[in-house]
């Protein structure tokens, strides 16, 4: 299932995924497959997502 | 085969292993090759690391077997360079695809350009060996293959990298 919320709120933030990508240490195909859905991040990333969009796990991850 | 003929085999290869371990940290120490991997790529080389491991396994019974069975005109060296590439193929291929055969920083074409001079030279020198006809003796495939199995394989590495990033379209990141 796609991360609608993930991909507006990095839009909000005015982030490229590769901008995203390289502040949370991944690739930018990593940020590529969260927005599609193809890829179940750990906790660990998903922290990290969070930190740098200002966002929390609920608002960015749980359904 | 000699004694003195071994010998010069064994310290051949002795020294090329050496040489590669050498040129690999060189190239480490350049950040040519850098083995940083994010969590979706280790997961997606582990899942690479079977399939290679699975192709190796599976190669190595059907040589063994067909060996046995028919004599392949190849030596044993030569056909577990054959398995080998096989492998590196599969791993290879399964890594492309799911976008974690390059690591966080290396850049691909530094890396497509390090592979290209591989395959040149092992190619080049199997093109020897192929010219000198001591590639194939007494219709047997020698151990002197090894170089242009090995630049094949490479050159296959890089078309199938090519044709994955042509066909991705590099799918912008918005």
């Amino acid at each position: 299932m796609k991360n609608l919320r993930l991909k507006a709120a990095r839009a909000a933030k005015d982030l490229s995924q590769q901008q995203l990508a390289e502040t949370v240490g991944v690739s930018r195909q990593t940020i590529n497959a969260i927005e599609k859905g193809d890829y179940n991040p750990t906790i660990k990333l998903c922290l990290a997502i969070c930190k740098a969009l200002d966002k929390t796990l609920d608002e960015l991850f749980w359904e | 085969m000699s004694m003195e003929y071994k010998m010069g085999l064994f310290f051949g290869v002795l020294a090329g292993a050496l040489a590669g371990l050498l040129f690999v940290a060189l190239m480490k120490h350049k950040k040519v090759i850098d083995c940083h991997f994010d969590e979706r790529q280790e997961r997606a080389r582990g899942q690479a690391f079977k399939y290679a491991f699975f192709t190796l396994a599976v190669a190595v019974i059907c040589y063994g077997a067909l060996d046995t069975i028919f004599t392949l005109p190849c030596d044993t060296l030569t056909a577990v360079f054959l398995c080998f590439c096989l492998t590196m193929v599969v791993f290879a291929v399964v890594c492309i695809r799911k976008e974690a055969y390059l690591s966080l920083y290396e850049k691909p074409g530094q890396v497509m350009m390090l592979f290209g001079v591989i395959a040149a030279f092992n190619i080049g020198i199997g093109a020897i060996y192929l010219m000198e006809g001591t590639m194939v003796e007494n219709g047997v495939l020698t151990f002197r293959a090894c170089n242009l199995i090995v630049g094949v394989m490479m050159l296959v590495i890089m078309g199938i990298y090519a044709l994955h990033i042509s066909s991705s379209g590099e799918e912008e990141a918005e």
